[in-house]
């Protein structure tokens, strides 16, 4: 005989119990507060712990290193057996990874968390929280770290990464083109001699826009970054408080303005087929970018490489700074991996052992006459007397490391990336194509992209 | 009596038995992360440390802020141009791959899913380089009959177009094999009958084969809606949600709060998206009762 009442009590004894499970599952999740902030991290109204990295007593043991795939992997693939000469019972296991895509799920899970991580500086900051601070073995190294590269890798609680490369900015451009049009880009000192030269090339060369501008909402954010830092400013201060409607970023996008609207300009993205056929045919002759377009006539522009040359950014006003930076990575050491510590060792021979910095910007396979897109950020490393790469062919033979080592040598100090950073590329970098669309005005850029970020990235973190 | 009782009770107990590994599997991978989803959709977290109680804030941001309806307006609008022409194109694919009369239909079946089966990313390449505005192909071909060059990836009008396209590509021969078993499933008795009362081919496709895949193509219809409202790598590899944001669909927006460690807003996001293709499929699901 059935009993109706027994199922009924049946099926809600049997959801209670799910409830419950599902509810108890819920609660294994962050702990939370109903404060002002959290308890610890950015915010914070408790000083965070010092999570201070100590180096080991006993170089032994294996550490896994994640860095991007592409030549940079094989660089230091190659400088493995070096640091291994050095610490023989160190063993590298190095992973090809999509960094981004992996880094913070693995940060925020704790599991398989490697033991150190190339990454953007633009996102060293916005990691603190899980990283080791570098404050005391990075030490005996800082005086000697361009100074801007260890700002980027701050924040007030510390340093939380062991500088890698320095980018400065530049000024290539095709020498046998200008030539050809009796254009001398060797006067070039200033933004105004810029603007002087594009105008005497299109008058020589109908049809041609001269300066790149740059249509990728990122890169045309980051190309920004790299003109403000000439000026010593970037988009927020050292607190985080924004900092874009200013007289320096005014001026910088007055210049774009000008560049666009005088036709002066090839806009397009970074090495895309239509920005490399400019190139190419010498239509775009001058390209205001970090060092690694050298990349480009290197193995892109067969028909001009050779006939490009380098030269320090123009300055901003007579006397002032001839380099900014644009982009730049550095290594993270996880303060939930297991061998941190040993991953230091690794990263403090790549970057401050002669033998370390010479495997990685030396001649090697990948790079035959070393890896020339990059300088070190190291002082003892970046010696303008003692190049670590050769000259570079596609660059007529210029010795490309004086001219980017003296650049280096120009770039103004600086502050943390904001960990908002690329977020505020969805209203910056966008209504900086607004600009070039004739929509916005310099101005109105820097009022609107002041507006959303304020409210939709730093009034939400 | 007590090998009896113990018998009964494996009885009963077997069947909990047997759906245990599905439940455990999907109260770890599906009922936690749902309820961990929704108690974060309250909080303000950014990974560490302690999660702060904001109660409704994240969803308030969210329904009051005009880059979330504009992402909800992308979706809508891309779903306008992809699932009528897709439903219109593996409708007539489906029917010709199903007729006995035509030749090499293995080939053609072949064919029509391996945009289906090739990886996204290759695929997003070419249509990056295909429809390049100044050196590719299509402006080409378009060059050629006189009209001027088009910005298919660049501008905003052109650029949901483009997208639209690029999904209907790699997506219809999934829709043409669902279809196909549709048509399949069909009894050729009804067309032999509707054949000798003179129904035309055009009437029996109005007439039996429209009807009888109805639910099929409301089935696909749903699936397609979910599709369109969760895109994400097409949007992510080829336009990065622009220009000017007008192909940042409401997948993408979600993933933007992720990458920028806002998992709190993000929660409320899913939620509200989760909401908002329920009420669709719903909506979907009552016309199919409706008719029935």
């Amino acid at each position: 005989m059935r009993h109706p009442h027994l199922n009924a009590r049946r099926r809600t004894a049997v959801i209670g119990i799910a409830a419950a499970t599902a509810l108890g599952l819920a609660a294994c999740g962050p702990e939370i507060t109903s404060d002002e902030g959290p308890t610890t991290g950015p915010g914070s109204s408790e000083p965070p712990a010092e999570n201070q990295l100590v180096a080991p007593d006993s170089p032994e043991g294996e550490i896994t290193i994640w860095d991007r795939s592409g030549d940079l992997f094989e660089v230091f693939e190659a400088a493995i057996p070096a640091f291994n000469e050095r610490y023989p019972d160190i063993v590298v296991h190095h992973e090809a990874v999509d960094i981004d895509a992996k880094l913070q799920n693995t940060l925020i899970t704790g599991t398989e968390v490697p033991d150190g991580v190339f990454l953007d500086d633009a996102r060293v900051a916005g990691y603190a929280d899980f990283l080791w601070n570098l404050d005391g073995v990075l030490e005996p190294y800082l005086g000697e770290i361009a100074e801007y590269k260890v700002d980027v890798n701050s924040t007030t609680e510390g340093i939380f990464g062991v500088p890698f490369d320095s980018n400065p900015g530049l000024l290539y451009y095709n020498a046998a083109a200008l030539e050809d049009a009796g254009v001398d880009a060797t006067t070039i000192e200033t933004y105004d001699d810029l603007l002087a030269a594009a105008r005497d090339y299109a008058d020589a060369v109908p049809g041609s826009a001269p300066i790149h501008l740059e249509q990728s909402p990122f890169l045309a954010q980051l190309q920004l970054e790299m003109f403000a830092s000439q000026l010593g400013t970037s988009i927020a201060d050292a607190d985080g408080e924004l900092r874009l409607d200013s007289p320096e970023y005014e001026q910088i996008l007055t210049f774009l303005d000008t560049v666009q609207s005088e036709g002066l300009g090839t806009r397009a993205e970074y090495l895309d087929p239509t920005d490399i056929a400019e190139l190419e045919n010498g239509n775009q002759v001058f390209y205001p970018w970090a060092i690694w377009f050298d990349f480009a006539p290197q193995q892109l522009l067969p028909e001009t490489s050779g006939d490009w040359r380098a030269m320090p950014l123009p300055a901003w006003e007579d006397g002032g700074a001839r380099s900014g930076v644009m982009g730049g990575s550095s290594f993270v050491l996880p303060s939930e991996s297991e061998n941190a510590d040993l991953a230091w060792l690794f990263y403090e021979f790549l970057m401050f052992d002669e033998a370390g910095y010479t495997s990685v910007w030396g001649p090697s396979e990948v790079y035959p006459d070393g890896l020339n897109t990059s300088i070190p950020s190291y002082a003892p490393a970046a010696d303008p007397s003692e190049p670590l790469f050769a000259p570079v062919e596609a660059l007529g033979g210029q010795d490309l490391w004086a001219v980017a080592t003296e650049a280096g040598e120009q770039i103004p100090g600086t502050v943390p990336t904001p960990s908002w950073w690329a977020g505020a590329v969805e209203y910056l970098g966008n209504d900086l194509q607004r600009m070039y669309d004739d929509d916005l005005s310099p101005q109105e850029v820097l009022a609107s992209s002041s507006e959303a970020i304020q409210t939709n990235l730093i009034d939400r973190q | 009596m007590a090998a009896l009782t113990a018998a009964r009770t494996r009885r009963r107990l077997a069947p909990y038995v047997f759906v245990l590994p599905f439940v455990a599997i999907f109260a770890a991978f599906s009922v936690y992360p749902l309820f961990f989803t929704a108690r974060l959709s309250f909080t303000s977290w950014r990974g560490s440390g302690a999660a702060e109680w904001v109660g409704w804030e994240n969803y308030t941001y969210l329904l009051t802020s005009s880059a979330f309806w504009s992402s909800l307006a992308n979706s809508g609008i891309l779903w306008v141009l992809i699932i009528p022409a897709q439903l219109v194109i593996a409708l007539l694919a489906a029917v010709l791959l199903n007729s006995a009369r035509i030749r090499l239909r293995g080939f053609f079946r072949v064919a029509f899913i391996v945009p289906f089966v090739t990886p996204l990313v290759a695929v997003a390449q070419i249509w990056v380089v295909v429809f390049d505005t100044q050196y590719g192909a299509v402006n080409g071909a378009l060059n050629l009959l006189g009209l001027p060059d088009i910005g298919w990836l660049t501008t905003t009008v052109w650029a949901k177009p483009t997208l639209a396209l690029l999904f209907i590509w790699k997506t219809t021969g999934f829709i043409i094999i669902i279809l196909l078993s549709g048509l399949q499933s069909i009894d050729g008795t009804l067309y032999e009958a509707a054949s000798i009362d003179g129904a035309s081919r055009r009437r029996q496709l109005t007439a039996i084969t429209a009807p009888l895949l109805r639910r099929t193509i409301m089935f696909a219809v749903v699936l397609q809606t979910l599709a369109v409202f969760q895109m994400f790598a097409e949007p992510f590899v080829v336009t990065q949600g622009g220009p000017y944001s007008s192909t940042t669909t409401a997948g993408y927006y979600l993933y933007n709060h992720i990458t920028r460690a806002d998992l709190g807003t993000g929660a409320a996001n899913s939620f509200l998206l989760v909401l908002l293709v329920m009420v669709l499929s719903l909506v979907f699901v009552r016309l199919l009762r409706a008719k029935d």
